[in-house]
């Protein structure tokens, strides 16, 4: 533990609500909200479509510290629309990043949705695309921007290209990370090549583990909101560098991960390719012994 | 009657008839058609095994492709009608009379069936109900069943899953029928013998396992806050006073709730011991955490779950297991087990009127019944008694003579008020009416009825019918729990009131829960992941489930 205390002694990251993993990750007391619900800031397109509004269309923007130093967060709610970006969702965090290179404070985004809102299409994929370029911009001017993923609706479409240009991304064994979701790789592809009904491969496929074997992610903790405020208060004293150099070793490794894992029909078979013994008991394993597994998995930290 | 054995020789025709596509009794599975072709005869009732679990998946499928023109107007008595073969046998012309129980996957397209006349129904049954006609007046000439193994002499080894296996033989064998089993494979040796060879005519090697659902598993990460505030209700304002230690629990997540909150809420009210330790109930994965922390005795099955095998083979201290080591189950005693012997049955159903009788009929789904019904009535030739059927029993009739009075099973129907796509748990009239009128029946699909139902649980409270005394107190206790629906609404504020003072409603508070209580936290286990960790490992769940 550090010397500031954090908030909650147990509580699991999958199931907490944004405003409940916001007080367990930051230190106790020292979060303040942006653009409240108080303001009631919703959504102009729901309406249209006799959808359900929420004042802070699902997502808490706002300032704070962690362990002491002053950050911006991002947290979405999972539980609202898939925690989907929309107009206004959107523009709360496009907004906070730009802050977030005005004040020089480094950022952590707390990812829980599904990608774009349908319903408000348009103005959510502007949103990805001002979102993305806003943290590059941020990176640029020297400020790091953690990804936090482990929440019930994963981290899909828009929300992965986002958590793409992250400095740091942060995954629990719940958490998953893909650009298109089991269900639309199913309807388009067929159920031969993507059984989205059968989690264990969706789990295998997309979920935390596998994305940190392949690189996909940095870091990988329990399903606890206080492992994962330890991971994000070390993931901020990591690099934050963001030049040519950096994205072209991303690019070189991208390539040889290709290359070395794109016939695998199935993450097992990568697992094997990496080295792992009993392949498919990963899985299974514990968090202690699956990091001790994991220990020539493929990393991106000379890419970050 | 002059010539006596005539079905003994009429099955000696078939056997001899089936002999020339077998090898003993052993028949090769590209023979099997040609076997059932020679051992069914138009006309016969066909046993086709298969429940809301397993299923004789090779034999049904066998069957459909049979021709219509050779074998037709086949009467099928069968548990369940599962598999889109079940259905198939009757649209290409080979079955047309139906008696059956459980429908569950195929509710609609039977629905549609049934409309458009492609189905005579016979009745839809509770199980215990049909197995006791095999034995009347709806008994097989066939019966097509499946099990793990055989030897070939045709003893059988069925698994954990034996479910309805030893009632369709005994009913069909020993009356001249005859019995076709398929079965993953003919081994020398059989773990255990379930079903003895001399009863069995033919066996087919299948080479793959016979289905089976895991129909029972539920998903701890889906339980809601509402969920578990059923939960708390029933376990402190009905478990607790009735002292409930033998009973059966139904499908459903608030069943699933009250079993993950006996080892944390149930343990802080101090209940363990005192209910729930002895169950009749399938393996539900969600049983794990206080079977581990030792509240339960003793479970008898109806069928197995997949997954908890090896989990039940190594708790034979509370499950019932053979020589080999693994589960026996027997519907058919199980379901007597559930009537006779539990002191109370809880479950959900999708519709309540304001009489209270219930009913998972909606006018264009027949899910059918599988065994709520019986578990959910009162049996009236039980004659032993225990204290919550004798206290249930003394609320229902407080005037009359202790020692003549019928004690009362408690029939326990536990929901929100509004269900799944927010449709409303009660309303004025049963959708189960409209299709009893739309298909000309006599009876309509009824789950349980409004006199075997002791009480409602909602989250608005708990409604206790035994004190009812007259059809509008019933009317104003159900209303009283019916929160915001339109029957919810439409409540006489006084009377409710009234009841309430009287305790025949109990809202939360009334019994010192705070709805705020009710979160995920107090689960056992959150999440299919945490009930393997809590078998230590033995529970090993299916890969739909697992997000791992």
């Amino acid at each position: 533990m550090t010397a500031v205390t954090a908030n909650a002694v147990s509580l699991s990251w999958y199931e907490a609500s944004a405003r409940q993993r916001i007080d367990a990750l930051l230190d106790a007391g020292s979060f303040s909200e942006f653009i409240g619900p108080e303001l009631r800031e919703i959504s102009p397109h729901l309406s249209i479509f006799d959808l359900p509004e929420q004042f802070d269309d699902g997502i808490v923007v706002g300032r704070g510290r962690l362990d002491g130093a002053p950050v911006l967060v991002a947290a979405q709610e999972g539980r609202f629309m898939g925690g989907a970006f929309g107009e206004v969702h959107g523009a709360k965090l496009a907004g906070l990043l730009r802050a977030a290179r005005a004040l020089k404070h480094d950022v952590l985004i707390l990812f829980d949705t599904g990608g774009v809102r349908l319903q408000e299409a348009n103005a959510g994929e502007l949103a990805i695309a001002e979102i993305m370029r806003a943290v590059v911009e941020a990176r640029r001017a020297g400020v790091n921007v953690v990804g936090l993923i482990g929440g019930r609706a994963g981290c899909y479409g828009g929300g992965s290209l986002i958590a793409g240009t992250c400095s740091r991304l942060i995954i629990s064994e719940q958490g998953r990370l893909s650009v298109s979701g089991p269900e639309v790789i199913e309807t388009n592809q067929g159920i031969e090549e993507f059984d989205s009904r059968d989690r264990a491969l969706v789990w295998r496929t997309m979920g935390g583990k596998h994305r940190y074997l392949i690189g996909g992610v940095d870091m990988f903790v329990d399903d606890e909101a206080l492992a994962f405020r330890q991971a994000a208060i070390d993931a901020l004293k990591a690099g934050k560098r963001c030049d040519v150099a950096v994205l072209e070793a991303e690019q070189a490794r991208l390539k040889r991960r290709l290359q070395r894992f794109g016939e695998a029909e199935d993450a097992v078979e990568i697992w094997r390719t990496l080295g792992i013994g009993n392949p498919s008991d990963v899985p299974a394993l514990p968090t202690a012994a699956f990091l001790r597994a994991a220990n020539d998995r493929e990393n991106a930290d000379g890419a970050r | 009657m002059s010539d006596w054995g005539m079905q003994k020789a009429a099955l000696g025709e078939r056997r001899a008839a089936g002999r020339q596509h077998a090898k003993g009794k052993v028949v090769p599975i590209p023979n099997l058609p040609a076997l059932l072709a020679a051992v069914i005869r138009s006309g016969d009732r066909v046993c086709l095994e298969g429940d809301n679990q397993k299923q004789a998946d090779i034999l049904a499928t066998a069957l459909a492709n049979l021709d219509h023109r050779d074998v037709h107007d086949l009467h099928m008595v069968q548990s369940g009608v599962v598999l889109p073969s079940h259905l198939d046998i009757f649209e290409k012309g080979i079955a047309r009379r139906l008696d059956f129980s459980y429908s569950g996957p195929q509710s609609a397209r039977i629905a549609r069936m049934l409309f458009g006349g492609k189905i005579e129904l016979g009745a839809v049954h509770t199980y215990l109900e049909l197995f006791a006609r095999y034995f009347i007046d709806l008994t097989p000439n066939v019966a097509l069943i499946a099990a793990v193994s055989a030897d070939k002499d045709g003893n059988l080894y069925t698994g954990p899953n034996t479910e309805d296996t030893p009632t369709v033989v005994e009913a069909t064998s020993y009356k001249n029928g005859l019995v076709v089993a398929q079965v993953t494979e003919i081994v020398d040796k059989v773990p255990r013998v379930d079903i003895p060879g001399d009863l069995v005519h033919f066996v087919v090697e299948a080479n793959r396992p016979f289905y089976v659902e895991p129909l029972f598993t539920r998903d701890p990460a889906a339980i809601t806050e509402t969920q578990i505030l059923t939960a708390m209700l029933a376990i402190k304002g009905i478990y607790a006073p009735y002292g409930v230690r033998r009973l059966n629990h139904g499908i459903g997540f608030n069943t699933a709730a009250i079993e993950l909150l006996l080892p944390t809420y149930g343990e802080k009210l101090g209940l363990k011991g005192k209910v729930c330790t002895h169950f009749a109930l399938n393996p539900h994965p969600t049983m794990i955490p206080a079977i581990e922390s030792g509240w339960v005795e003793q479970i008898h099955c109806f069928g197995s779950e997949v997954g908890m095998e090896d989990y039940v083979a190594a708790r034979s201290d509370i499950f019932f297991t053979g020589p080999d080591g693994s589960l026996r189950s027997n519907r058919a005693f199980c379901q007597t087990a559930g009537l006779y012997a539990c002191d109370m049955f809880i479950g959900s159903t999708l519709q309540i009127d304001l009489e209270g009788h219930s009913s998972t009929v909606t006018t264009s789904r027949i899910a059918g019944f599988g065994g709520a019904p019986n578990m959910g009535s009162d049996p009236r030739g039980r004659r032993h008694p225990s204290e919550p059927w004798l206290k249930a029993g003394a609320e229902a009739a407080p005037d009359t003579n202790a020692a003549l009075r019928r004690g009362r099973k408690l029939v326990v129907q536990i929901g929100e008020t509004f269900g799944e796509r927010n449709t409303p748990l009660f309303v004025e009239r049963l959708d189960a009416l409209e299709l009893a009128h739309k298909l000309d029946l006599d009876l309509a699909p009824v789950m349980v009825y409004s006199d075997d139902v002791t009480h409602i649980v909602t989250e608005e409270g708990i409604a206790n019918l035994l004190m009812c005394r007259s059809k509008d107190e019933r009317e104003q206790a159900i209303r009283g729990v019916a929160g915001y629906t339109d029957i919810g609404r439409a409540r006489d504020a006084k009377l409710v009131e009234q009841l309430r003072q009287r305790g025949v409603i109990q809202r939360p508070e009334d019994l010192g829960i705070d709805p705020l209580d009710a979160d995920r936290n107090l689960l056992a286990a959150r999440s299919i992941k945490d009930l393997m960790l809590a078998s230590g490992g033995l529970y090993r769940p299916p890969s739909r489930f697992r997000n791992w």
